[in-house]
């Protein structure tokens, strides 16, 4: 599967999630199954983890919100029934698994070219030479921002201004962190697009990097999943219509 | 218009986006701030209003995409409201870029124009959010502004004007925060950083 393949199928699967009923989940996630086994194999298991870790606390607000404040689904409201929290439960459990199988899909795809860098997955991609250039650009400026904060974290500690717990000073005092971090990584960005690139000429080899891509478009795997999801989406919309569950 | 100084521009802005966004959303504030560096990268470019746009939309469909996948899987679906602000940002926050540097601050019109373009903004973004919120997400979308969902709807409301409310409520206050925030960086940005943003490419030597 190539990049550009697994971002098309991704696409493909958000939106019949988003269109999808109950019958409709079941085949999206009987899909997603299969794509996880035959794609990424073992490590399937490590990207739904992720997907858990992300979901589970969104789920928790859901169920706080929606049925223990409001304690009425969003039909019952419509109609201007009284509604009960089992409703509102019912609810809450079709949006998060919409939601759930929104989350797995792009991590499994994730997983899928976990053994490629980043820098080889930009490489790896069908797409504008600035667009590849702003992802790897922002890839390098990650770990200027990370140093940049761990600067600034340790001289306004170090001056006082802010502590390394939690305090009352540091709500007052975070938002000279923020300004802090900014001036620090413009400053080390402004040196190095000023003096250390034009030296080393790093974006004139970078841009032959990016330029080159021997990749196809597609693959023949890209094609059979992506065709598969939009199969699945078809019948989606055509249940939708006829009214399946 | 993508010359690579503004492209560092974009990608700091988008890790703005995405460090302070998260943050208010783990804590569950009803607030977002997630939007300070699409504001801020629209003041940087500014007087190419057509690239402030462009480069401003594309720092916050950056920090959109990394947050949707590592934190919020509901963000995607706020692109058009992305795209609302960043045209917000470019054509009506930006005139303002001259009172937001100006030596001595200028306090009454600095403060006027931050709570201007801070309820225009949020009115805007109210508006286009509200039938993605309702229609798509039936009112919850994890953020701590689902309480004042909540507070509505409870109160009686049908969905879409408790959605409705809940972002008059809300955006305004949050996004007169994130004008503030912006002018401040924006402020405190060094003058030779905007200068190598600003410039124009060269043309090729013949």
């Amino acid at each position: 599967m190539t990049p550009n393949g697994a971002i098309a199928l991704v696409i493909v699967v958000v939106l019949a999630a988003m269109m999808a009923r109950i019958s409709g989940l079941v085949a999206l996630y009987l899909f997603t199954a299969l794509f996880a086994v035959i794609e990424v194999g073992p490590h399937a298991a490590v990207a739904l983890r992720r997907a858990v870790i992300l979901m589970l606390p969104l789920a928790a607000f859901m169920i706080l919100v929606w049925v223990g404040v409001v304690g009425r689904a969003p039909a019952d409201i419509a109609a201007s029934q009284p509604g009960s929290r089992m409703n509102a439960l019912i609810y809450v459990s079709i949006v998060c698994a919409r939601l759930f199988l929104i989350v797995a899909i792009v991590q499994i795809a994730a997983m899928r070219f976990a053994t490629l860098t980043p820098l080889q997955f930009i490489q790896a991609l069908r797409a504008p030479v600035a667009l590849k250039r702003l992802g790897v650009l922002t890839l390098s400026l990650v770990e200027t921002l990370l140093q940049a904060v761990d600067r600034a974290h340790t001289a306004l500690i170090a001056s006082g201004v802010i502590t390394r717990r939690i305090s009352a000073r540091n709500l007052f005092h975070g938002w000279v962190l923020v300004q802090t971090v900014w001036l620090t990584a413009i400053t080390s960005v402004t040196g190095r697009m000023r003096d250390k690139w034009p030296m080393e000429h790093t974006l004139q080899l970078l841009d032959p990097l990016l330029a080159e891509t021997h990749a196809a478009p597609l693959a023949t795997p890209d094609k059979l999943w992506i065709f598969s999801a939009a199969v699945i989406a078809v019948g989606i919309v055509w249940g939708d219509f006829h009214g399946v569950p | 218009m993508l010359t690579t100084p503004r492209l560092i521009a974009i990608a700091l802005c988008a890790a703005l986006n995405f460090a302070v966004g998260s943050i208010v959303y783990l804590i569950k504030l009803p607030l977002y701030l997630d939007s300070i560096g699409t504001i801020l990268c629209a003041l940087l470019i500014y007087p190419d209003r057509r690239a402030a746009f462009v480069c401003s939309f594309l720092a916050a469909m950056i920090s959109t995409v990394i947050t949707t996948l590592f934190i919020n899987p509901f963000l995607i679906w706020f692109s058009a409201t992305e795209l609302a602000l960043a045209l917000v940002a470019a054509y009506f926050i930006a005139d303002a870029e001259a009172i937001f540097r100006a030596r001595p601050l200028p306090m009454l019109r600095f403060g006027t124009r931050v709570v201007l373009y801070g309820i225009l903004t949020g009115v805007v973004s109210a508006v286009v959010s509200a039938p993605v919120v309702a229609y798509v997400f039936g009112g919850v979308t994890g953020s701590g502004s689902a309480f004042l969902v909540a507070f509505f709807l409870k109160a009686g409301q049908h969905l879409m004007a408790a959605v409705l409310h809940s972002g008059f409520t809300a955006e305004p206050i949050d996004k007169t925060l994130q004008v503030l925030f912006a002018a401040l960086l924006f402020r405190a940005t060094p003058k030779d950083f905007i200068e190598m943003v600003r410039a124009r490419p060269q043309p090729a030597p013949t």
